[in-house]
Formats: structure tokens, sequence, C-alpha cells
């Protein structure tokens, strides 16, 4: 794991900005969204829709978090533990044989496989990188903005 | 506490925070939702007008006729692959969200088919608001899609025997 504190830093802000962004594309249209959960088959209307609804804002409160170097260690779990369902859930679809769009940013038309699971195993990498560093950046004073000076 | 249960409550006390946030963003939304809206579909019909959702048969009936513009949202490679005879391909993404100028051209009151892969994908319906948008009509979307139109038997056409796929253009 890289232990690097400017590439950690690095990281944060990398990962942060793209769970903020995918975050706000998808709470922009909760609907679109929610059918595209609908869409892998596993969950009901109901729960699509709530999960289309919390989602989102879980992607961007823990971006933000991770940019701003507060809780990130809390904030790369969450981050980390998305991506690792994201992935199963993939691997789980293409099993299925299901050929769906795979709704990881908004409503941009792009099918669940392989390369959706590369590029989550990258960001998981991030993410652990982050969630393993010793000692969260906050607790030592070292958030974002001070680890830059 | 350990380190790890203080980074184990930290991710907790964001995700209530997600569900608090989005209860608070979406109030009108869930309302919508208890009232029983979204039950079966999450297409807002009230909001399109002259979109409406039609079965195979339809479809079928619809594209015997030849009086009306087939389009397929999907990508261009799964169109190539196969797709319904005389359709149209108008992909949903890659195109910077434009409708093709001589489909604009067409009168709005036309009856446009929309359909995608089929299994409730999307690219038919985010095709179907943009032509709504650009002030047709008479959009129907096919929610079977590609796949319930092979499964039928019905006719089948590839980019080779269907010349570029550009046969309908949408144009009276």
């Amino acid at each position: 794991m890289v232990r690097n504190r400017t590439a950690l830093l690095l990281f944060r802000l990398v990962l942060g900005g793209l769970f903020v962004y995918a975050g706000a594309i998808k709470a922009l249209e909760p609907l679109d969204f929610a059918q595209s959960i609908r869409n892998y088959d596993i969950v009901g209307q109901a729960l699509s829709f709530f999960a289309a609804l919390v989602l989102p804002w879980l992607e961007i409160l823990a971006g933000v978090f991770l940019i701003a170097g507060v809780w990130t260690r809390g904030a790369a779990l969450v981050i980390s533990g998305l991506l690792v369902f994201f992935i199963a859930l993939t691997v789980v679809t293409m099993v299925r044989g299901l050929d769906i769009d795979c709704g990881c940013f908004g409503a941009v038309d792009r099918k669940a496989g392989v390369s959706v699971i590369l590029e989550d195993l990258a960001m998981l990498y991030l993410g652990l990188c982050v969630l393993c560093q010793k000692g969260a950046p906050a607790q030592k004073g070292t958030g974002a903005l001070e680890a830059l000076e | 506490m350990s380190e790890a249960r203080k980074v184990l409550r930290e991710a907790l006390i964001l995700g209530a925070a997600a569900v608090l946030t989005a209860a608070a963003v979406r109030v009108p939304l869930i309302k919508r939702f208890a009232r029983g809206e979204f039950r079966e579909s999450f297409f807002q019909a009230g909001d399109y007008p002259g979109i409406r959702m039609i079965a195979l048969e339809e479809a079928e009936d619809l594209w015997r006729a030849g009086q009306t513009a087939v389009l397929d949202a999907r990508a261009e490679e799964a169109f190539k692959r196969g797709h319904v005879p005389g359709a149209r391909n108008v992909p949903a993404a890659g195109t910077g969200g434009t409708i093709p100028a001589d489909l604009l051209g067409a009168a709005r009151d036309r009856t446009l088919v929309v359909y995608c892969e089929g299994g409730d994908c999307l690219s038919s319906l985010i095709l179907a608001r943009r032509l709504h948008d650009e002030g047709f009509r008479d959009i129907r979307v096919f929610g079977g899609g590609w796949e319930e139109w092979r499964k039928a038997g019905l006719p089948e056409a590839t980019a080779e025997r269907d010349g570029t796929g550009k046969k309908d253009d949408g144009q009276e």
C-alpha cells in the first residue's frame, strides 16, 4: 500500500472528486437512477426507489469528507465498501447474462461489464490505500490544505 | 475506543447523514411514492404527455403499417449486430445528446416508435424524452425492445443486410 503523504492526498482528491461527480449526476435524476437499479433485477421497485434517493448522497458526502480530510478513513471505508458492492454486483450481472446499463455515472449509456469492474478495482485500490494509512490525517491536523503546504 | 471502531462509527454516521439528507431533499418525491406513484414504473408520464409505452403487438403493427419512423436508441455496435428492419439508429449516448438535423425536420405529429435493448433499458426513454423536448408529440416507447422482438421471431436486419440502417430517416 502507498504510504507517501502527497500520493495519498492525490488519491483522496481523485477518488473524492469522482464520487462527488458520480453522486451529483445521480442525485439530479433520481428516477433515472432508480430505473438503473431496478434493471439489475435484484431488488424490487420500492427498494430501488429508496436506494436511488440515498446512494447518491452517500457518494457525495463520502467524497466531500474524503476531499476535505475530515473523517478520512470513515469516508474511505464507505467508498471502498460501495466499490466492493458495485464490483460484486457487476460480476453477478455478467454471470446472469444481463445486458443492462451500469448506471455508474447517471444515465450515460454504458454496459455493466469488464471495463466497469476494472475501473472500480482501480478506485478500490485508491480507497484501500487511504483506508489503511496509519492514523487519520484529521487526527494529526494534516487536512487537505495543510498537506499541500 | 479502538481505531477500527472509530472508523466504523464515522462510516455509519455518514450513512445516516445520507439517509437524512436524501429524505430532506426529496420530500416531494417521497410523498408521490407514498401516494402510489412509481409502483409500476419510474417514468413520470404526467411530465411527458406525448410519450406512451407500447407492447410488442402494437410495435409490430406500427412497423408493418410502414408509416412510422422506428428509432433504435442503442449504441451503434449493438445496432449493427441486429435491429428491426428499416429502423434508424439514433444512439441515446455518444452523440452529445443531439437529435440528427434531418430527423428534426420531420412533422411533429409523426408517430415515432423508439426502442432499445429491452429489459427496462434506459436508452429508449432518454431518447424519447429528448424527442419530446424537441416538440414531437406521438412517441411510443417499445419497452420490450430488441430482446423481445428477437424472441418473438420477428424479422431482423443487420448493417450489411439493411444498408446503413438509415432507410427510414423519419421524414415523410
